[in-house]
């Protein structure tokens, strides 16, 4: 059992009663007497870690159901070993009040395998001109605001939205971008797009808006989380603010800590590779994989994009951005940062549940007793080639299909309830 | 009719001296030696070495990185051949007889798309010309469909045209037919690089240690890029030059001299390549009117006096006069512009027929 919320790595039976977790001890002998009735996952050898949160997905439903719902969205998550996810707000119609969210909700009610916690607009239609109701949302479930992909461009929306957060204790979400340097960039700006004939997003459009938010949150006093961090010139700003006190967090994805903007000419242009913030230089990489390994980072959160494959099957230019991530994320970190890279375990689960739940104010993240009896079971040393067509997402549109990686979920429990299982890891 | 579809190629003499195409290494080529830890360049022979290989292996042109001098060079030789066809009275062969050509335009071209049209027409192919106002794509068709669509007719080979850069790469993942990339995006431009350096051999009698300028709007420039790969795999030495908002960023990486002072760039320059500017490059905020332009960039008559004397100017077309080129001198005694025009059918009729798996020797005898 790994814990790191009370700072447990041991060999450990935990009982679930109840959808909570009842009780943890040190196996004995005549270990597996489960209570008349109960069920024993039988995980030696493996992970037993906290059910893990991906903050940061896009589930699509309501309005583009073609691309993934919260039904496929949350099967998708439980087989890539989720039992929470954080929604984005650019749905159809955007979640930017209490029908959305409370729509999102009773359908992940209905139709949901894993938890989902909507989060809600900053603005009125993601618009980035008035405030939207921000505290009917999270009176009805939602647990953050962001505009999603439209960066908060206006300082003093900005402003007004990290102090008026402050009232619900909830973070506002920012994806750092000016979109006036990104023009209509479709990769990162460097020898890679220059060779490839490719407008470039240049690091310092994302660099630029952490700056400015990172000021403002100093005088505003709220609680900033910038979305999807990508080069070294934002980290070390968010590494100075955090000195400064400012109370700002991060995160990375998967894919700008395993792809680079080499990436996209290695594939002979795969819309697959085309994502916004875009692959990043080897330098800005191995800074992020330092921020994982000293803490800057707080969490990895999938940025799961779903597009219907006719979308992707374009021009690099005419795709859109995004690709799905719910189904390759564990995997891709077991295999590339722990494995490959020496990140520790707990380290893993603190950047994978612990922080991503802590950030979002859930009472998730942890294995303490009296907890909700969310578990993610890990084999670490299962290796699987990635297989897109067996997703259970909608989508396909993911640059990973093919890939041989060691370490994969082996089960999901979501209170109590087995919502995911690879192998028959169960006995009795 | 047999005499005229019949290839001549005796007395093509190029500058490699009685060229004809053999197993034998190139005279200077250094021995097989011992294992070096790195493939060592070649020393720069004196002149273009014999050409080593008679067919090109590729499947497809999608641009000029990534091909060897050989295989250059075998294309430029291939197409000195040809060039002769287009001075008999009768200016055709049967060697692409029965296939069939799509010329997929997606973008508008005088130029490169009548020259594929001229090459594959004196090859004896069958060809079908594309363009978007008069298919589907106005339709709303996507670009895969419309492909998958002309792939259904059967033809040989695509040729393609198209506003985004890996568009032809796209193509190649999805269709079986030869690829030949007439321009995609700011990326690649290859015939139009062979061409030009076909030019340049006929001129100068070699590539290998002439100084190239490039002037111009380098940014959204496939003719700047297909260029640099070609020019610096031939060894010339490349300056390029514009103003800094249309330089893309490291770009002497790909081994050019970088300046945006057009005196510098011509200094003793042997070729002057002149890029075009698009106006509407000027609403995008790169420079502030055509008119300074003309004044920081364009090339007079005087600027073209720092070049050495036997200068010439090229342009790819299509031209602003008085905007990146003065009159005088794409009009005057140096320039070279229209020899391009007639090279690339010539150069295009080479990358047919080498990627239709023609070989230089048969062609040879």
């Amino acid at each position: 059992m790994i814990d790191p919320a009370t700072k447990t790595d041991a060999v450990m039976d935990l009982l679930i009663v109840d959808g909570r977790v009842a009780e943890r001890r040190a196996p004995e002998k005549g270990r597996g007497a489960a209570p008349a009735g109960g069920r024993v996952l039988e995980a030696t050898g493996h992970w037993v870690c906290p059910g893990l949160v991906d903050m940061h997905v896009h589930l699509r439903e309501p309005g583009q159901e073609h691309k993934e719902s919260i039904e496929s969205g949350t099967r998708a998550a439980a087989a890539g070993g989720f039992t929470s996810v954080a929604c984005m707000p650019n749905t159809d119609p955007w979640n930017d009040g209490l029908s959305v969210t409370e729509y999102i909700v009773a359908e992940a009610r209905r139709r949901g395998v894993v938890n989902v916690f909507p989060i809600g607009c900053v603005s009125k239609g993601g618009l980035g001109a008035e405030l939207a109701e921000i505290g009917d949302m999270v009176r009805s479930g939602a647990v953050a605001v962001s505009d999603d992909g439209r960066p908060v461009g206006n300082s003093y929306l900005l402003r007004m939205a990290l102090e008026y957060a402050k009232i619900f204790g909830i973070p506002l979400i920012d994806h750092c971008e000016d979109r006036n340097l990104s023009a209509s960039g479709v990769m990162h700006e460097g020898f890679v797009s220059t060779v490839l004939g490719l407008k470039g997003i240049p690091a310092a459009s994302e660099e630029v808006a952490v700056a400015t938010d990172l000021a403002v949150a100093a005088m505003s006093g709220g609680r900033l989380h910038v979305a999807h961090l990508s080069t070294r010139g934002s980290l070390e700003k968010i590494r100075r603010a955090r000195a400064d006190g400012v109370a700002v967090t991060c995160e990375a994805t998967p894919h700008h800590l395993v792809l680079t903007d080499q990436s996209v000419a290695d594939s002979h242009y795969d819309p697959n590779m085309k994502m916004n913030p875009p692959l990043r230089s080897e330098e800005d990489r191995q800074a992020l994989l330092q921020g994982l390994r000293d803490g800057t980072i707080d969490a990895i959160a999938s940025d799961h994009a779903p597009h219907h494959a006719d979308e992707k099957l374009v021009e690099f230019d005419e795709a859109p951005f995004g690709i799905i991530g719910l189904e390759t994320t564990v995997p891709l970190v077991l295999d590339r940062c722990v494995r490959k890279e020496g990140l520790a375990p707990a380290r893993f689960v603190e950047l994978l549940a612990q922080n991503p739940a802590r950030i979002l104010g859930i009472n998730k993240g942890t294995l303490a007793v009296g907890a909700d009896a969310d578990v993610t079971i890990i084999d670490p040393d299962l290796g699987r080639t990635v297989d897109v067509s067996q997703f259970k997402s909608k989508a396909r549109n993911s640059p990973f299909h093919g890939w041989r990686l060691r370490g994969w979920p082996v089960a999901t429990v979501v209170a109590g309830r087995v919502v995911h299982e690879l192998l028959p890891v169960a006995t009795r | 009719m047999i005499e005229g579809t019949r290839l001549q190629t005796a007395g093509r003499k190029a500058a490699a001296g009685g060229s004809r195409p053999a197993r034998r290494p190139a005279p200077d080529r250094r021995p097989a030696a011992a294992p070096a830890p790195e493939p060592v360049e070649a020393e720069a022979p004196a002149s273009e070495p014999a050409p080593r290989l008679l067919a090109l292996k590729h499947k497809h042109l999608l641009g000029m990185e990534g091909l060897t001098a050989d295989e250059i060079a075998l294309i430029l030789d291939t197409a000195r051949s040809f060039a002769e066809v287009s001075t008999r009275s009768i200016k055709k062969v049967p060697t692409l007889r029965g296939r069939t050509i799509v010329n997929f335009f997606m973008e508008p071209s005088t130029r490169t798309r009548s020259s594929f049209e001229i090459a594959e027409k004196r090859l004896s192919a069958d060809t079908l010309n594309f363009s978007p106002s008069q298919s589907s794509v106005v339709k709303g068709e996507s670009l895969l469909d419309t492909a998958r669509n002309l792939e259904a007719m059967a033809p040989d080979m695509i040729v393609i045209r198209h506003k985004a850069s890996g568009a032809p790469h796209f193509l190649a993942r999805h269709c079986r037919s030869n690829i030949i990339n007439a321009g995609d995006g700011w990326h690649e431009h290859p015939t139009q690089a062979l061409l030009d350096a076909f030019t340049i051999r006929e001129k100068k009698g070699r590539l290998q240690g002439l100084r190239v300028a490039i002037v111009g709007d380098l940014m959204h420039s496939r003719v700047l890029r297909s260029n640099i790969f070609l020019l610096k795999t031939m060894g010339a030495d490349v300056v390029v030059c514009g103003p800094p908002t249309l330089i893309p960023v490291e770009l002497s990486r790909l081994g050019v001299g970088v300046t945006f002072r057009v005196d510098e760039a011509v200094e003793g320059a042997d070729v002057v390549m002149m890029l075009r500017i698009q106006t509407e490059r000027q609403k995008g905020g790169a420079f502030p009117s055509t008119r300074e332009y003309y004044n920081l960039f364009g090339l007079t008559a005087e600027r073209a006096r720092r070049a050495r004397p036997d200068v010439i100017i090229m342009h790819p077309g299509p031209m602003n006069r008085g905007v990146e080129i003065d009159s005088a001198v794409a009009d005057g005694p140096y320039s070279v512009i229209l020899e391009q025009v007639t090279n690339g059918v010539a150069v295009r009729m080479a990358v047919l027929y080498l990627l239709a798996g023609g070989t230089l020797g048969e062609l040879a005898d």
